[in-house]
């Protein structure tokens, strides 16, 4: 049937299109810059070197080692972000009156841009928690986590739970509304505890909901960079120097271009694989209506 | 006594919610400032309301200007968005065929690649485009709107992917009986269902162009130009960053998007309603 | 009929896109325009540069310019750490501005196939010597502003002259922390934890070039050499009897020197417009004292270039630019007044400076300079090897002045590859 051809091709080539010029061939040419030896000015030389970038990058301890702390990062962020963002979803949908009110305040963080944000947090970790840790006493927890090796990169997903759990939280409130009212008032009839409507009706019916929230935390943690950027600039000594930030270093700061996106091509192929399974696990468990 | 428990609770919730928004704080105290005033103390109330530093921000920042273009582009962009977004959507779910599969795929997939390592590329392409198809990429809102078009479409067509399916095929088959055609099947009976999906594509994306820094830097050089992110560059040094008026900038530039997201959020709730009736 | 609703949503699509397309359109034709009713008009230029501090008195400027010549400058802005990405990507896609400012050393290096060789032009006869952005003999840039940087201290509480080499600094700082006194305080960015301090054991070498590109090669001892010997000493000092410099930000590093909770900081005559502030203040600027060192490290930060690349007419108006900045009384009046620069031209009488850059100007005047080495060090050095080396040495009491040494000897070989 050539005509519903036609009407595919209209509908998704028009957007296929733009894309195509705006993020895969630029993908593409990226691709080509990471077998080529270049610093990135563009009227300076560009020498092939073939496969080299790619096999200096595997020396490279400290590439290694942040790309150990991006996935320390996400697993962190996966669970913080997910878990609070459901939890005010469910909050917020359960109906008492400032629910509409409580709905902006915990959506507000996120419309702060990334850059700042660091910088803000970054007065709470030093200054806050200072003055927190003096009035209480309890200066074991609460001192300038952003010189700790260790509670550097929690300090960065406690930033990234605060920024993004809000943003998780509006996926969630679309699941759970789409749920109907008839199947939970049924469910209550029928004596299902609050704990069995939970895990029996509303989990299962906001698998599409988890498959989306997984992977927008996922992205954006594999991501992150002006968070990172401002709140620790990858202190104290590149233990919180994450993925994006070493890729833009390398480029941007050393000037080796090509290494630099031999490095974004092999982080990205790991990610794909690990995602694209999350998203296919996840998505065989939606419910079909 | 049930509505004064409710009360208490609605209040408590209030509170937590209040202190999440404790760094919020940190920026609307130190909007009225003086440096010296924050180096005392981050945290205290300042000693005077003035809004002097809103005032001055205003005047650096050319904050008229600037918020009509940051309107434009972002308007232009999230409408875009969402119709080209839902359409293709829309199609990929129904005909499941390989070629649907790899588009889905490669929509996903490229969301994980960070923008740093797409922008020396991407400047390369669309000034090609200028010097070749004479299309006016650079320094325009029009180009900055074609490439936000490109880069924001991944997201919103997963979330109208995932939405799609879990409309019943039996209303559009009917539809199709009556005669309708494609077209007139997916904007007369599929884009109403999508009300509330599309709200929440609406918000997530008006928030990601609104707050977009580092594309439009590139994009856009001149002065007339600039949407309200580029204009705060003003405050950020290398090294310093005059605080006050940082933060009165920052303070100016999420209250449009404040009052956008409470207006939204009612529109998905009555979207859900309306749903429901079918 | 049925492709009706493409065509409308094609045409939208094409509408957004030429109705900017007729926006720049109708800018060039109003520039052509112009250009024909005055037939002096010269070609609107851009100018791109890395002080956000200057930015609005660099506007305010393009607009008197217009009054006085009615040709146009169109300033760009960007946060201070994107710039030089924004200008390697806006290069990138021919989109590049006319004038922009580049790093003297491994920055103007990079970015050299960009520059209009301006050694004839008149205004670079203005240049203070030695002050010009210079490559293989050829001035290639202007400079807009002399910086120094040493010791910024508070004068009721150091005194320099009793004060002349590493033993009695270090003396000088153990007394201070028994006065209960932050001696010296550095701050948590990178070029104020490491970059400007370390400069001088290098400047004082006596071909601090060449002495780079030995320790580039990992060929240097540093133990061996006294400038860097002394300069751990200060180092460990630093971590024994002050404020661990990681926890201390650039406002409070300031803020404290201003409130006389700190006696001493390592800063550059920038730094006055963070004090001013807090109103009158009696301070000065010292040399680091260390190996005897009695000279402060001046230099220009950055100059002004000319993009090669612009069409003749607008390198033409670009000349036309820094001719006017530098002999009308409007673009004096800015670079002394509006920028607060020390100005590095002989066209300008330095008058009215500020406290520190008092004391940087005398410091030309007397000669009594060392050179910024700092330019000449691998690119990205500073930010990504020395701070994260320096917070290590600071964080960690174990490590001794010479383990730092080596340690800084193999990460920079590591670096410079």
């Amino acid at each position: 049937m050539p005509n519903k051809k036609i009407w595919y091709f209209i509908f998704t080539m028009p957007l296929f299109l733009i894309f195509c010029i705006v993020v895969l061939v630029p993908f593409l040419i990226g691709i080509y810059y990471s077998f080529v030896n270049w610093d990135g000015i563009s009227s300076n030389p560009k020498v092939f070197v073939g496969f080299d970038n790619y096999t200096a990058l595997l020396q490279d301890k400290r590439f290694l080692a942040s790309a150990w702390n991006t996935i320390k990062f996400t697993l962190f962020a996966l669970f913080s972000v997910n878990l609070l963002g459901l939890v005010f979803a469910l909050i917020v949908t359960s109906g008492f009156k400032t629910s509409n009110l409580v709905r902006t305040l915990l959506f507000m963080p996120n419309l702060i841009g990334g850059l700042i944000l660091g910088y803000i947090w970054r007065f709470i970790f030093t200054d806050g928690f200072k003055q927190i840790g003096e009035i209480t006493g309890g200066d074991s927890i609460f001192f300038n986590w952003l010189i700790d090796p260790n509670f550097a990169l929690i300090a960065l997903v406690v930033v990234f739970t605060w920024q993004m759990a809000g943003y998780t939280m509006v996926i969630y409130i679309a699941g759970i509304q789409g749920i109907s009212e008839e199947v939970m008032e049924a469910a209550k009839v029928d004596g299902a505890n609050i704990w069995h409507r939970m895990t029996k009706i509303v989990f299962p019916l906001l698998m599409p909901s988890f498959t989306i929230c997984l992977f927008l935390t996922l992205s954006g943690a594999f991501k992150i960079y002006d968070v990172n950027l401002s709140l620790t600039n990858g202190g104290p000594i590149h233990h919180t120097e994450l993925f994006a930030m070493n890729v833009f270093n390398e480029i941007f700061g050393y000037g080796n271009y090509g290494l630099g996106q031999a490095k974004a091509i092999l982080f990205f192929v790991i990610i794909a694989l690990v995602t694209i399974t999350q998203v296919v696990i996840t998505k065989r468990r939606e419910v079909q209506m | 006594m049930n509505n004064a428990k409710n009360g208490i609770i609605s209040l408590l919730i209030v509170m937590i919610s209040l202190l999440f928004l404790s760094p919020i704080y940190i920026m609307i105290v130190n909007s009225f400032k003086t440096r010296a005033e924050l180096y005392e103390n981050v945290l205290s109330l300042p000693g005077s309301f003035s809004f002097e530093y809103y005032t001055a921000a205003i005047k650096k920042m050319n904050f008229f200007v600037a918020l009509g273009n940051s309107l434009y582009v972002t308007t232009a962009t999230v409408i875009f968005v969402i119709v080209l977004a839902s359409m293709m959507a829309w199609m990929l779910v129904r005909r499941d065929n390989v070629w649907s599969k790899i588009i889905f795929f490669l929509f996903v997939a490229t969301m994980l690649i960070p923008f740093q390592t797409l922008m020396m590329p991407l400047m390369q392409v669309m000034d090609w485009i200028r010097t070749y198809l004479h299309l006016p990429m650079l320094n325009t809102h029009g180009g900055l709107i074609f490439m936000n078009i490109g880069f924001h479409a991944g997201i919103a067509v997963f979330l109208y992917h995932g939405f799609i399916k879990s409309i019943p095929v039996a209303l559009e088959e009917a539809a199709v009986l009556d005669g309708c055609n494609t077209f007139g099947v997916f904007w007369r009976i599929i884009f109403p269902l999508l009300k509330s999906i599309s709200v929440t594509v609406a918000i997530l994306d008006v928030i990601a162009s609104w707050n977009d820094y580092l594309l439009p830097s590139l994009v856009l050089s001149e002065k007339g130009l600039r949407t309200i992110q580029l204009s705060t560059f003003y405050f950020f040094g290398e090294f310093t960053i005059v605080w006050n008026q940082a933060m009165a900038g920052l303070t100016l530039t999420i209250v449009p998007i404040i009052i956008f997201y409470s207006i939204a959020q009612k529109y998905i709730i009555k979207g859900i309603a309306a749903g429901a009736v079918k | 009929m049925k492709n009706r609703w493409f065509l409308a949503l094609l045409t939208a699509v094409l509408f957004i896109i030429s109705a900017c397309g007729n926006n720049t359109g109708s800018n060039s034709n109003e520039g052509t325009n112009n250009g024909g009713t005055k037939a002096k008009q010269l070609a609107k230029i851009s100018l791109f540069q890395s002080k956000v501090e200057i930015a609005e008195s660099l506007e305010n400027l393009a607009s008197k310019y217009k009054q006085e010549t009615g040709n146009e400058v169109e300033v760009w802005g960007s946060a201070g750490d994107s710039y030089i990405t924004q200008l390697q990507t806006k290069l990138a896609a021919n989109e590049g501005p006319t004038i922009f400012s580049v790093q003297q050393g491994i920055e103007a290096e990079k970015f050299a196939s960009y520059f209009y060789d301006m050694t004839n032009e008149p205004y670079a006869k203005y240049i203070v010597p030695n002050m010009a952005l210079e490559i293989e003999g050829k001035v290639v840039g202007v400079p807009i502003g002399i910086e120094g940087f040493g010791l910024v201290y508070n004068k009721d509480l150091y005194d320099p002259s009793t004060v002349t080499d590493t033993a009695s600094f270090v003396k000088a700082l153990e007394k201070f922390k028994a006065d209960g006194i932050n001696g010296l305080s550095l701050s948590q960015t990178a070029y104020f934890l490491i970059g400007h301090i370390i400069n001088t054991p290098f400047a004082m070498q006596a071909d601090p070039i060449a002495f780079i590109k030995q320790v580039n090669k990992g060929e240097v001892d540093l133990k061996e050499v006294p400038e860097f010997r002394d300069f751990a000493k200060v180092m460990e000092a630093i971590r024994a009897y002050t404020v661990n410099p990681v926890e201390v930000t650039y406002d409070k590093q300031m803020g404290d020197l201003a409130m006389g909770k700190t006696a001493i900081v390592h800063q550059g005559n920038w730094s006055y417009s963070m004090l001013a502030d807090y109103g009158d203040l009696n301070i000065g600027m010292a040399p680091l004292p260390i190996a005897g060192n009695d000279k402060l490290e001046v230099g220009i930060p950055s100059g002004w270039v000319i993009n090669k690349q612009a069409s003749p007419e607008k390198i033409a108006a670009a000349n036309a630019f820094f001719e006017w900045l530098y002999t009308s009384e409007t673009g004096k009046n800015a670079i002394l007044k509006d920028f607060g620069f020390i100005p590095a031209v002989t066209t300008i009488e330095p008058t009215g400076l500020d406290p520190l850059s008092q004391e940087v100007y005398d410091a030309t005047q007397s000669g009594k300079t060392l050179p910024r080495a700092l330019n000449y060090f691998p690119q990205g050095i500073i930010i990504n090897d020395l701070a994260p080396l320096a917070s290590e040495f600071f964080l960690n009491p174990s490590m001794t002045p010479d383990q730092f040494l080596d340690k800084l000897r193999d990460v920079w070989a590591k670096a410079a590859k």
